[in-house]
């Protein structure tokens, strides 16, 4: 019998498709080539039109039902398990290796879940203001975020770049160069677990060809790179960023309650208290 | 009828012993500008020398960087029960000397006795105090692993709150282990020179604060030094740019609290009157010259007219005069430049077509004046409506329905802060949860407290000052 081989796509806006350009690069893993997407600055902007209306929908879904999309989410990796492993082995992760990597993407997905409705109380308190005013600091998420996935085969990386975000209510475009592979696998997850269409945006493809596209375009709220850019990569991206104040981290913390700071504004709301 | 005569009451300046020439402040000492530098420093109200400060060159920065470098080893070593305490003496060392403070800042930046002594002043001593007690509670604040100072913190504040900023940039700093190198606003640097004799007073170690004086200039050589650590900047939106562009590719830290055009939203159910108080305090507290000033007036149609003419009623009752005056409500622009500033978008605001309306009030000879003022039939497109004035001058737009007043207030690349008139509780909070904006004021308007975070979203800046937020501007994780 000949062996059926995936095409892979981005996956955007809730949809599978190829690049507008009609370009794709190479991968050749454990002797096997596959031809991925080649992101354009046009899927950029498809992308975060996508990701806008995905943010609308996303953070306006309530905590508890994004505690629930998002376990959801553990329980179709949960069920695909066996391809996972099999795709991180085929690409060279022994036995060992790719299992501890899909337990712990399943173990922090169920973290992240139920942290939905809890992390505005962590965040976010009253502030004891000296006169006779109700004061409360709460958080809104920053919007849109364009997270660069790291460079290592695997799930779980994939998912850290993309949890913290996304659990606090942001929509992401999620950007895989070498992973990819997983990235684009791992959308057909996304898209079995309810998420809102633009909530998570895939992509895949060489980053230096859309870093300027994605630093200038204004309605990025927040660039968050989780792979280590040489340094005239990162002085152009914080460059760019700088014409409309984006906010870029470089490397962010992916530790409990430090990794969803980042993509959190805090919002200070005053009101008399009176008869 | 009888005629009332109005009789001033001036605040003496004879508390003041203001010098000659003020030096820059470099490790614990006063120090004479390697540039041997100086610019005249007047007060807005008369145009009178007061005195003169240093410009300071590449050397002088150098000098201020490398005494914070020593001081940052004594600060973040010393026990942060130590450090506490020497925030409350100099919190107590404020308020003891607050009149000096007030006075000083009213005579040097425009601003009227009234606010400086009722307002600034008592705040800055607040915000000592407030941080003092974080300085030994840091492990209590967030529950994140292993914060610690940045070490140098180059400062950068401007002249509309120069001695509130100053406190609201050094207090949290040093409360945290930071050593700071501040730079006052050019024509604004007499009350942190005298800041810095409360450090003296205080015996704070040398080096942990450091003041040097100087324009835009001296700014750039402090963003730009290789040993500083983090850059904490209040200023334009313009400048910050320029700011974040230039540590672009460094492991420098970074907060900015930049420009602001609050829309202030009135609800045809507010309480009128409360309402019209409110948006004369958002706009013509301080002339104006208030990032977070509520300088877009968004009514609702249906009470446009009434609110205008008692807007209008209510603005010809502001005293506009000598800053000193116990009675003043509006002082002076603080400089030329800030002037001509606002002139030329009031000009552009009629040229678009804007009705305006400036109420009728004599204004002194000298000095830098500009009456009260406001636009009605102002389109969104109008560059009143969309650029920052930094003065007391207030457009109108209106609005249909909530949906609208919503998109309207987030029109705009700023985000800093925001107001909501009406009485149901319900649109109070279903209004807070849309605005883009770092600070929502709800039937008040700028109001401010230690305790409470302030803000930007989108290009108001990012990081907080106040609060418990507020110590994360200065605090980052141990690898």
């Amino acid at each position: 019998m000949i062996e059926i081989k995936k095409t892979y796509k981005n996956y955007v806006g809730g949809k599978y498709v190829r690049s507008e350009s009609g370009k794709t690069y190479t991968k050749e893993l454990k002797n096997e080539f596959y031809e991925l997407p080649l992101t354009s600055k046009k899927d950029i902007r498809d992308a975060v039109t996508s990701s806008k209306d995905g943010y609308k929908k996303w953070s306006s879904t309530t905590p508890y039902l994004r505690m629930q999309i998002l376990y959801r989410l553990s329980e179709m990796i949960e069920g695909n398990k066996e391809s996972y492993v099999e795709l991180l082995m085929h690409h060279g992760l022994t036995k060992q290796k790719a299992n501890k990597d899909i337990d712990e993407s399943i173990q922090n997905i169920v973290w992240f879940a139920g942290l939905a409705d809890k992390w505005e109380q962590l965040a976010g308190n009253l502030n004891p203001v000296s006169e006779e005013y109700f004061n409360i600091s709460h958080q809104n998420p920053i919007g849109v975020v364009f997270s660069l996935s790291g460079s290592n085969l695997s799930l779980n990386e994939l998912l850290m770049s993309i949890l913290p975000a996304l659990t606090v209510g942001c929509s992401v475009i999620s950007y895989s160069e070498e992973n990819s592979v997983v990235a684009l696998k791992f959308a057909e997850d996304i898209n079995n677990s309810d998420f809102p269409s633009g909530s998570l945006n895939i992509l895949s493809g060489k980053f230096e060809n859309i870093l300027d596209d994605v630093s200038k375009h204004v309605e990025i709220n927040l660039v968050a790179l989780h792979k280590e850019l040489d340094n005239n990569g990162l002085k152009s991206i914080e460059e760019n960023a700088s014409e409309s104040v984006k906010r870029v981290f470089s490397q962010p913390s992916i530790e409990g309650l430090s990794s969803i700071l980042p993509y959190l504004e805090t919002k200070t709301v005053w009101h008399p208290k009176g008869t | 009828m009888v005629n009332w005569q109005y009789l001033e009451s001036i605040e003496s300046r004879e508390i003041l012993n203001i010098r000659s020439k003020y030096t820059n402040y470099i490790g614990g000492k006063f120090i004479e500008p390697n540039s041997k530098k100086y610019i005249e420093t007047i007060s807005p109200s008369t145009e009178e020398v007061l005195s003169k400060i240093a410009i300071s060159n590449q050397n002088d920065v150098n000098k201020a960087v490398k005494a914070a470098r020593s001081g940052f080893e004594i600060w973040s070593n010393l026990a942060p029960y130590e450090r506490s305490k020497y925030l409350f003496k100099l919190a107590r060392l404020i308020q003891e000397r607050s009149r000096e403070f007030a006075v000083l800042e009213s005579l040097d930046g425009g601003k009227p006795i009234k606010e400086s002594r009722d307002f600034d002043i008592p705040q800055v001593a607040a915000n000592f105090f407030y941080f003092a007690g974080w300085a030994d509670k840091i492990d209590l604040s967030w529950s994140t692993k292993g914060l610690k100072p940045h070490g140098v913190v180059g400062q950068i504040i401007p002249w509309n709150f120069p001695l509130l900023m100053l406190a609201w940039k050094v207090a949290p700093a040093l409360a945290t282990g930071n050593t700071v190198v501040l730079k006052p606003a050019e024509t604004t640097s007499l009350t942190a020179l005298l800041f810095a004799e409360i450090c003296d007073q205080a015996g704070l170690p040398n080096g942990v604060v450091n003041i040097i004086t100087g324009d835009g200039t001296t700014g750039s050589l402090i963003v730009n030094h290789k040993d500083i650590n983090k850059i904490a900047f209040t200023g334009s939106t313009q400048v910050g740019k320029l700011i974040q562009k230039s540590l672009a590719g460094r492991e420098v830290g970074l907060t900015l609290e930049l420009g602001g055009k609050a829309a202030n939203i009135v609800y045809e159910d507010a309480a009128i009157d409360q309402a019209v108080e409110g948006v004369v305090n958002g706009i013509f507290f301080n002339q104006g010259h208030v990032c977070c000033a509520g300088s877009r007036l968004l009514i609702q149609e249906s009470v446009h007219d009434q609110f205008i003419s008692k807007l209008e009623k209510r603005m010809q009752a502001l005293r506009v005069g000598n800053p000193l005056d116990k009675n003043t409500d509006i002082g002076a622009i603080n400089s030329k430049e800030q002037l001509n500033k606002i002139t030329n978008l009031v000009d552009e605001g009629v040229a678009d077509g804007g009705n305006i309306f400036q109420t009728e009030c004599e204004l002194p000879g000298n000095g830098f004046w500009f009456k009260p003022t406001l636009f009605t039939d102002v389109q969104p497109s109008y560059s009143i409506a969309r650029e920052e004035i930094f003065g007391p001058v207030l457009t109108t737009l209106t609005f249909r329905t909530p949906d609208e007043a919503v998109e309207i207030a987030n029109n705009t690349e700023y985000g800093l802060s925001a107001g909501v008139w009406t009485e149901k509780g319900s649109k109070i909070l279903w209004t807070a949860d849309r605005l883009e904006a770092g600070v929502v004021w709800a039937n008040t308007f700028n109001k401010f407290d230690p305790a409470s975070p302030f803000g930007g979203y989108k290009e108001s800046g990012f990081g907080r000052e106040g609060g418990r937020h507020g110590l994360l501007s200065y605090l980052k994780e141990s690898s």
